[in-house]
């Protein structure tokens, strides 16, 4: 028995042979590919809600750590009335304090170690 | 519903049937559905020998086209050679999970089927070339297939494979010599006379 190679005619000849055989697919195969195909478009047609509740940036989360937007608002108006404070000084502080703390009182009297920096000379 | 698409008849070139079916053309994906799929199976089938895998993969590939499909740029790629990327890489992971596995499910050559005789010629030669090519590594008959059995140009196959088209033609000529020696034994059977 001669085994010498086959020549390109006689490989062309198992290529055709090959062509010819083809896996054809089935009506359930089509059917399944179709599917997904109307699948995916209702899909694309609904897009998909942003879950609840999660945080959208950094703003949010700032202000989620800070226990949300209603105690910001107490953070803010507390803020507002200290800057109004510093600036207008009322009047009537000083007789809140020395209702307080009475007249009789200095501040060395309450941090009696700072006397010694007070005291000129 | 509109119809503007009349299934595989349909002159409409796969691009414009993937872009309308992208704006949510029903008809558009049936044309494709009917027209590709024939292809991506008979591909995958070649590649994995095994018809229930196939089918699997075709159907993924096919998924992987339609989520494409809107964010699809057109006059980039051809439908056809995406497809047959796709095709290959899920084939790729398959044949390495086999042999991760140790399973060898590729069936015995056909010579050892009973009734072989009686079978016609084109048969024959068919199923010889078929055991012949799974034997072959896997990028020489992933080449070989796509050339001479599906029928692409050696650039797009360089394209599916992502190499050059010297590699490819290098593959392909590897192949075929390597299959010209393992089927020499079987010029006779095959109905090839000697000179």
């Amino acid at each position: 028995m001669t085994d010498r190679q086959m020549n390109d005619t006689e490989l062309e000849a198992l290529f055709a042979a090959g062509r010819a055989v083809r896996a054809t697919p089935s009506a359930a195969l089509l059917a399944r590919v179709m599917d997904d195909a109307m699948a995916e478009t209702g899909a694309r047609a609904t897009p998909e809600p942003r879950p609840h509740g999660a945080p959208r940036g950094a703003l949010a989360g700032l202000v989620a750590a800070l226990g949300g937007w209603p105690a910001l608002g107490g953070l803010a108006t507390a803020g507002v009335v200290g800057i109004w404070i510093g600036y207008a000084a009322p009047g009537g502080l000083e007789a809140v304090t020395a209702a307080m703390l009475g007249s009789g009182y200095d501040v060395t009297d309450m941090v009696p170690s700072l006397d010694t920096y007070l005291t000129e000379g | 519903m509109p119809m503007p698409f009349d299934a595989e008849q349909s002159g409409e070139t796969d691009e414009a049937l993937l872009l309308a079916y992208g704006r949510g053309d029903a008809a558009a994906a049936r044309a494709l559905t009917l027209r590709l799929t024939p292809r991506v199976l008979g591909y995958a089938a070649r590649m994995l020998r095994d018809a229930a895998e196939a089918e699997d993969v075709a159907q993924e590939a096919m998924l992987r086209l339609w989520r494409i499909a809107p964010d699809w740029r057109p006059g980039e790629a051809k439908v056809t050679t995406w497809l047959y990327r796709v095709v290959a890489n899920l084939c790729t992971d398959r044949l390495r999970r086999r042999r991760g596995q140790g399973l060898d499910s590729v069936p015995d050559p056909a010579d050892d089927t009973p009734g072989a005789e009686a079978r016609l010629i084109a048969a024959a030669r068919a199923e010889a070339l078929e055991t012949a090519l799974a034997s072959l590594p896997e990028r020489q008959r992933q080449a070989v297939i796509l050339r001479h059995l599906e029928g692409l140009s050696n650039p797009e196959i360089a394209a599916v494979m992502e190499i050059g088209v010297e590699a490819v033609e290098s593959l392909t000529a590897r192949g075929k010599r390597a299959l010209s020696a393992m089927l020499a034994g079987r010029r006779m059977e095959l109905g090839f006379e000697d000179d």
